[in-house]
């Protein structure tokens, strides 16, 4: 089971998602993606991204700006 | 006697050219016009389709993307950056095709529905190709993903000082392309008795330049907008209740639209091809259709916009020939 690491801080709505989206492409079932970004919508974007696409948001925490998701490719 | 310079003829059966920019669609140098013989019945009124595709890198984007970077060049927008561009495809070739000879970097967005072929035209002519999903942003966003990605290239804290945006969609150096090209040779080709112009919803850069132009000179040119349905498979077109209206839309000049559905478009896409024998890309097909199902005077001389050829689209001709041309 591999491990993905994005750095989206400082990019704006979709270009975190749009990383993501490009990333899950690649990876295998079971990988381990995470992803950081400052955009403020981006917890609401990744977790209403993950239910659509069937992905597992294992977490999602936020502190002093900055967003960190984990999420399990399905 | 003075000496033939071919640079300056406008015989072209005379004319070499020194930079392949020269052969971009201009007065000097217009796309031709061909008759339509068989698809329009000969009792009616003339229409002509102006072949963008023979400009050099296929398409009458060219004209666009000559004008967009020539724009910002003026304003000194280029220095050091990197272009960003949202497209359906026709007007990242061109830029990527320009910017290439420019020697400028350049990331094209393009809708993931496009073809492959497009796609891949892209990569050969050095772009960085993002095919970006319609639906990426779930919360909040225009359905258009490419565009959306585009714009966060050059607003996001990240990335903004290192890239420019043509934006086709905003910049009325795309009108000015067509006010200054496209209208004139049509005037010039028809010898001003146009009565009637057929283009598409799209950037709409081609439908305003030459409506504006048109206009100026004849008020009663009739200036025909073709629009596609929700969720078509039309690329450069737009329907404008699922695409948001580009700033450079004059709806004051549009004096008509008419929808066209996929299989009407495909339909005498097919036709031109077996009729005409012209290979146009399935937007001129439903520009054409449009055309022929308007009703026009007898000296309604027509001329109908066909935006590309033929040749990137056989993936989605496939789809639509089913078994015909196959041996049983």
């Amino acid at each position: 089971m591999a491990e993905h690491t994005i750095d989206a801080r400082g990019l704006q709505c979709p270009a975190p998602i749009m990383r993501l989206f490009v990333i899950m492409k690649t990876a295998q079932t079971g990988d381990l993606v995470t992803i950081t970004a400052t955009d403020k919508g981006f917890t609401k974007d990744v977790a209403a991204w993950c239910h659509k696409t069937g992905h597992t948001l294992d977490a999602v925490d936020e502190a002093d700006g900055l967003i960190t998701a984990r999420i399990r490719k399905a | 006697m003075t000496e033939f310079d071919p640079r300056q003829t406008t015989n072209i059966r005379l004319q070499r050219f020194e930079d392949v920019r020269d052969l971009i669609g201009s007065p000097d140098h217009p796309t031709p016009l061909v008759r339509l013989n068989r698809v329009v019945p000969s009792e009616e009124a003339p229409l002509y389709l102006k072949l963008e595709w023979y400009n050099p890198f296929g398409s009458i984007k060219d004209r666009t993307a000559l004008y967009l970077l020539r724009g910002l060049a003026e304003r000194g927008e280029l220095a050091g950056r990197q272009i960003v561009e949202p497209t359906s495809g026709n007007t990242g070739i061109a830029l990527a095709a320009l910017t290439a000879i420019m020697g400028i970097p350049i990331t094209v967005t393009i809708p993931d529905g496009v073809p492959e072929e497009k796609k891949t035209l892209l990569r050969m002519l050095g772009a960085e190709v993002w095919a970006t999903p319609d639906d990426l942003c779930p919360i909040n966003h225009p359905k258009d993903g490419a565009i959306a990605l585009a714009h966060s290239f050059v607003e996001s804290e990240a990335t903004r000082d290192r890239y420019v945006m043509p934006n086709q969609y905003e910049n009325p150096d795309n009108v000015k392309a067509h006010y200054e090209t496209t209208g004139p040779e049509i005037w010039q080709q028809t010898e001003g008795r146009v009565r009637w112009f057929f283009a598409g919803f799209g950037t709409c850069g081609t439908l305003t330049g030459v409506a504006k132009y048109l206009k100026e000179r004849d008020p009663s040119v009739r200036i025909v907008a073709i629009e596609p349905n929700k969720g078509h498979r039309l690329p450069g077109l737009k329907n404008m209740t699922e695409s948001k209206e580009p700033s450079i839309l004059d709806r004051s000049l549009i004096d008509d639209i008419v929808r066209v559905d996929d299989e009407a478009a495909y339909a005498m896409t097919k036709r031109l091809f077996r009729e005409e024998g012209l290979i146009v890309g399935p937007s001129t097909g439903a520009i054409v259709h449009a055309a022929t199902q308007v009703a026009r005077e007898a000296d309604g001389l027509a001329v109908a916009i066909s935006p590309d050829g033929g040749f990137k689209y056989a993936s989605f001709f496939t789809d639509i020939l089913g078994d015909e041309g196959l041996p049983t």
